[in-house]
């Protein structure tokens, strides 16, 4: 691979291109493990919302709440740093901003999937109850697919947002593609300067983003002209 | 058909409108075939048919919302090109009625007589709110000058937007079905405002299925159908003795 | 079980110093960012129009959507650090973060902007220009104030969605809220009351542009909604 990428870069280019697509696999495993447990809680955090009970409802509700209003900046700060120093112990940075990034994804992803599903017209529930069917069964059978439909191109748009809210992590030293691109850039080296250093991390990133972006807004498109029709 | 043929022969001065062999299409598909028109200063016009027949777009292409390929469209004088100073000067000079009013929403209903006033003829603030007034006076709605656009009905928000179009001072005026969006009961008063218009003198060409108006205003009814015009005539003749067979077909359809 | 030492925070009077600052950067920095930023958005929405020279569209677009798919944390790095060497002058910190504010924001208002655009009917520029009104006219007068009225919802919560992000800010050295609390933590050795702290201003702040938000587009939109 580094031979592969000095080939085309030239030495030492090939080399720190190298060393930045190495570092990106962090940001990749870091992105996945923040969408797939967001995720899974922000289903769950959904189903509490949309139950037919007021206890789940207000908890689901005030952890949406709380979730968003925290920056993702403060999150990393309380997990990564508050954390180890008020309950005396070890939080390594992959957990911390594994959890972090989690803690954010969820309230997200269940607010734009409680839309999807509020966007589902409600005579589609007044129908499926009419025939007798129960909340359980309306829910998987009527109501979820649509807003499955309704509710997938904002959570691949969601994916860039994730990606993206990584970048943060390096502040409490998780080691990602951001963390060594400003370590690249502060090693002084010529022709590492920052004006070359950070166009090539945001280009790696842009690669990661752009793709998922442009598939959310093909399929918001398609969505968009079914409508129509 | 004597009338149009006529036409050219008198004074250009007395002629408010040309078209000469005006083609359209979108694509492919043509939209208006061979059209030759010529419209009296103060002379009245109908122009009906069925619809997709061609007849608002042809309007259309009279300000140039739209363009056609082939023809020339001569307005007071000055002939189409693509030059926007002339679009521009055209647009001035024919005030348009819209079938959804346009009103702009965020304006009220005086600012909206006000600003084409003030952006396009740079009249003074002052002055602009004068002509305004004296407009919606002489569509009957003083009153509701300083409400928005979205609070009135539509009867009055067509009527607004007839007298926004006279604050401009045109020398013709265009009106594209303004009654086919209302509510039956207002199409009335606005078709009242048309005739009193039409008692101005103003040269007005309308579009529009109100044949009740076309009767009692128009000086010549233009029947169009398949995007040409098929047969024109003053309004008696068209009515009682329509000579196409497809004008018949649309008059016993729609009478 | 818990010990709590919130009052560790507010013993020294430089510390409630430094956070009363620290908010008052974040405000002014943002605020004078958005302001910069709406108004590059705005021309980064009209360079998309479907009549614009393809010249036009074509940067446009490309700058949108690679702002939008980077770091904001990347970006601001390169304006701060990179952007002098490149062109060999250095303006204020402040300067930059607000240029890096202001670019960043602007991406993401352009694209808010040009739905709201888009959402516009068709009818409304061809009655301006049925009266005559020039082109940009009827953008001026007639298309933005309906688009930014239609979207001001989402330019909100995009708003404080870019703002909860601006505390990167913190990295080089500007003193704004989360460098406040980062300053406070260091000294108290009290990270955990000082973030919590610290979510709650942001929060508080949130509000406030929440708030003086609906009073503007109370303000400049007196016709939203007014209907019989």
């Amino acid at each position: 691979m580094i031979g592969f990428l000095q080939s085309i870069f030239g030495e030492f280019y090939g080399k720190m291109i190298f060393i930045l697509l190495d570092a990106t696999q962090y940001t990749i495993y870091l992105s996945l493990v923040a969408f797939i447990g967001g995720g899974l809680i922000g289903l769950v955090m959904t189903v509490l919302k949309i139950l037919p009970n007021r206890a789940t409802r207000i908890f689901a509700t005030s952890y949406i709440w709380l979730f968003q209003s925290i920056p993702l900046l403060m999150l990393l700060f309380l997990i990564g740093l508050g954390v180890p120093s008020f309950f005396k112990v070890d939080v390594s940075p992959w957990l911390a901003a594994g959890i972090s990034l989690t803690l954010f994804t969820s309230a997200y992803m269940s607010e734009v999937w409680r839309g999807a599903l509020e966007s589902v017209p409600n005579g589609q529930w007044e129908g499926a109850r009419a025939l007798g069917m129960t909340f359980r069964q309306t829910l998987l059978d009527v109501i979820a697919p649509q807003a499955l439909r309704i509710a997938t191109p904002p959570t691949v748009g969601f994916m860039v947002q994730v990606i993206k809210g990584t970048s943060m992590a390096y502040i409490i030293d998780f080691t990602d593609l951001m963390r060594w691109g400003k370590k690249i850039a502060n090693s002084q080296v010529p022709g590492a300067e920052p004006f070359i250093v950070f166009p090539i991390v945001a280009l790696i990133y842009f690669a990661l983003c752009f793709p998922l972006s442009q598939w959310s807004k093909a399929m918001e498109r398609k969505q968009a002209l079914g409508k129509t029709r | 058909m004597i009338q149009s043929q006529a036409a050219p022969q008198q004074a250009s001065d007395d002629i408010a409108v040309t078209l000469k062999g005006v083609n359209k299409w979108y694509g492919d598909f043509q939209v208006l075939r061979d059209i030759n028109l010529t419209v009296q200063r103060g002379e009245r016009i109908v122009i009906c048919g069925p619809s997709g027949s061609g007849k608002s777009t042809l309007i259309r292409c009279i300000n140039h919302l739209e363009s056609h390929q082939e023809g020339t469209i001569t307005v007071d004088g000055v002939t189409l090109s693509d030059k926007m100073k002339d679009v521009e000067k055209l647009r001035r000079d024919a005030g348009m009625v819209f079938q959804n009013f346009n009103l702009f929403p965020h304006l009220s209903v005086l600012d909206n007589c006000i600003l084409p006033q003030r952006r396009v003829l740079k009249r003074s603030k002052a002055e602009a709110r004068e002509v305004g007034m004296k407009f919606l006076t002489r569509v009957r709605i003083p009153e509701q000058a300083d409400k928005f656009p979205g609070q009135l009905s539509g009867g009055q928000q067509q009527r607004v937007a007839i007298a926004r179009a006279l604050c401009m001072e045109p020398s013709l005026m265009l009106f594209d079905e303004p009654t086919s969006a209302l509510d039956p009961e207002m199409v009335g008063e606005v078709l009242e405002t048309m005739v009193e218009l039409a008692g101005t003198g103003m040269t007005m060409l309308c579009v529009t299925h109100e044949m009740g108006f076309a009767r009692e205003v128009a000086d010549r009814v233009i029947f169009m159908d398949a995007w040409q015009i098929v047969e024109e005539n003053t309004p008696d003749a068209f009515f009682d003795n329509p000579q196409n067979e497809r004008t018949q077909n649309f008059l016993s359809q729609i009478l | 079980m818990f010990d709590f030492r919130f009052y560790e925070i507010w013993r020294s009077q430089d510390y409630i110093d430094t956070l009363i600052l620290g908010v008052w950067n974040s405000f002014w920095l943002t605020v004078v960012g958005s302001f910069f930023g709406i108004t590059l958005g705005i021309l980064l929405a009209l360079a998309q129009g479907r009549e614009m020279p393809l010249w036009l569209r074509i940067p446009a677009v490309s700058y949108v959507e690679f702002i939008r798919n980077t770091p904001f944390i990347v970006q601001l790095f390169f304006v701060v650090f990179g952007l002098p060497l490149l062109l060999g002058y250095a303006w204020s910190l402040e300067a930059s973060v607000v240029l890096a504010i202001a670019l960043n924001f602007s991406a993401y208002f352009g694209e808010v902007i040009r739905a709201g655009i888009q959402s516009v009917p068709a009818g409304q520029s061809e009655g301006a220009m049925a009266l005559g009104m020039s082109r940009w006219q009827t953008i001026r007068d007639v298309i933005l104030p309906q688009a930014i009225a239609k979207v001001f919802p989402s330019m909100t919560s995009q708003f404080v969605f870019l703002f909860l992000t601006t505390g990167l800010v913190s990295e080089i050295g500007v003193k704004d809220l989360t460098w406040a609390g980062r300053y406070v933590a260091d000294r108290t050795f009290r990270d955990f009351e000082v973030f919590i702290v610290l979510t709650i201003l942001y929060m508080g702040m949130v509000y406030l542009f929440k708030g003086g938000f609906a009073l503007m587009f109370r303000a400049a939109f007196p016709w939203w909604g007014k209907s019989r």
